[in-house]
């Protein structure tokens, strides 16, 4: 989960997020130099004692504040694109679970092997015991495997919502009528959190999603398998 | 302000965010890019000031930018390969451990492919 005041990503739980993290330094060393040179300019605009009142054109100066940013947008779209379609690759998931978002809390169902559904709700605070998070922890957690192939497929029963694990580097829309499907990998196990990220009324803030993530060994013996 | 690391895990360097945002602390590779671009910034604009001894602001900039994005590039290059070759290092590793004395053993098929 992230820190108090954390600003930068979490640490990735999936290769897609490591892929993520990866452009993400990439982006930001373009966007740092880009900074760098636009404060320089500034710094010189401001203190140069030179006036020159009778510039009428550089053509010079223009083709290369032209094709320079070109250059530096292919620069980030190539590793963005590559990303993108490697998000989009279905690789024969071994498990899948309905995601249904309601006003507020979610739903799962586990109907692969039987038919377990439940429900999670936050924790009310009330209900907190002593090193439970506040505005994150939920009755019931999304139990899987880890290094298994997992197809998660996310639709709502009344308005938009959006089920998100920063982690996991997935966040996926949940609408009425439409069944939407995310696919990941989780290369470590632990309890990672997310919280709904469409505005979808008054407690749009109090229904957070947490999914705990076991070794396979252990997930067989689970109740989804002995249901 | 971070949480504490969990015993065992390495701890988390302190941030430095150059521009507020850029944490050279804890990216990859960033630290060594921008050092050795301030390093060749230094150096392109002295040099160009010793032979020309005209304003050497711009060539200085100029070299910074340069360096610290080939220093940048070829470090994540080197970077992405040696993250490659300890995953596939990593996943020879379990499947030696997973499959040692079966016939799926990767060293019994390499040994058998060697003899033949």
């Amino acid at each position: 989960m992230a820190h108090a005041a954390q600003v930068g990503l979490q640490d990735a739980t999936s290769p897609i997020m490591e892929e993520l993290i990866t452009f993400h330094d990439h982006t930001l060393m373009i966007i740092f130099l880009i900074c760098f040179l636009v404060l320089y300019a500034l710094f010189l605009t401001l203190t140069t004692k030179l006036t020159n009142t009778n510039i009428s054109d550089a053509q010079e100066m223009e083709t290369v504040w032209t094709i320079l940013p070109a250059i530096i947008l292919v620069l980030i779209a190539l590793p963005s694109l590559r990303i993108l379609y490697m998000a989009d690759e279905v690789n024969d998931p071994s498990l899948t679970i309905k995601s249904i978002g309601h006003q507020w809390y979610w739903t799962y169902e586990y109907t692969d092997y039987g038919g377990l559904i439940f429900n999670s709700y936050m924790l009310p605070p009330l209900f907190l015991e002593p090193g439970d998070l506040r505005l994150l922890d939920v009755d019931n957690r999304v139990v899987l495997p880890i290094e298994a192939p997992i197809r998660m497929m996310i639709t709502s029963q009344d308005v938009l919502h959006s089920w998100a694990v920063p982690t996991l580097g997935l966040k996926t829309d949940a609408i009425p009528g439409r069944l939407n499907q995310t696919t990941f990998t989780a290369t470590r196990p632990g309890v990672y959190y997310g919280q709904c990220s469409e505005i979808c009324g008054a407690n749009h803030s109090f229904m957070p999603i947490v999914l705990e993530l076991i070794p396979l060994k252990i997930f067989e013996m689970g109740p989804v398998f002995t249901l | 302000m971070a949480a504490p690391p969990e015993p065992g895990e390495p701890e988390e360097r302190k941030s430095l965010k150059l521009l507020g945002f850029l944490d050279v602390e804890n990216t990859p590779c960033a630290r060594h890019s921008i050092l050795y671009g301030s390093l060749g910034s230094v150096v392109a604009g002295f040099g160009h000031f010793l032979f020309t001894s005209e304003r050497s602001c711009d060539v200085g900039v100029g070299g910074f930018i340069l360096v610290t994005l080939g220093c940048w590039f070829h470090c994540r290059y080197n970077y992405a390969k040696q993250r490659i070759q300890e995953r596939i290092a990593r996943e020879e590793i379990k499947k030696k451990i997973l499959y040692e004395g079966t016939h799926l053993d990767p060293e019994r098929k390499h040994n058998g492919s060697s003899s033949n």
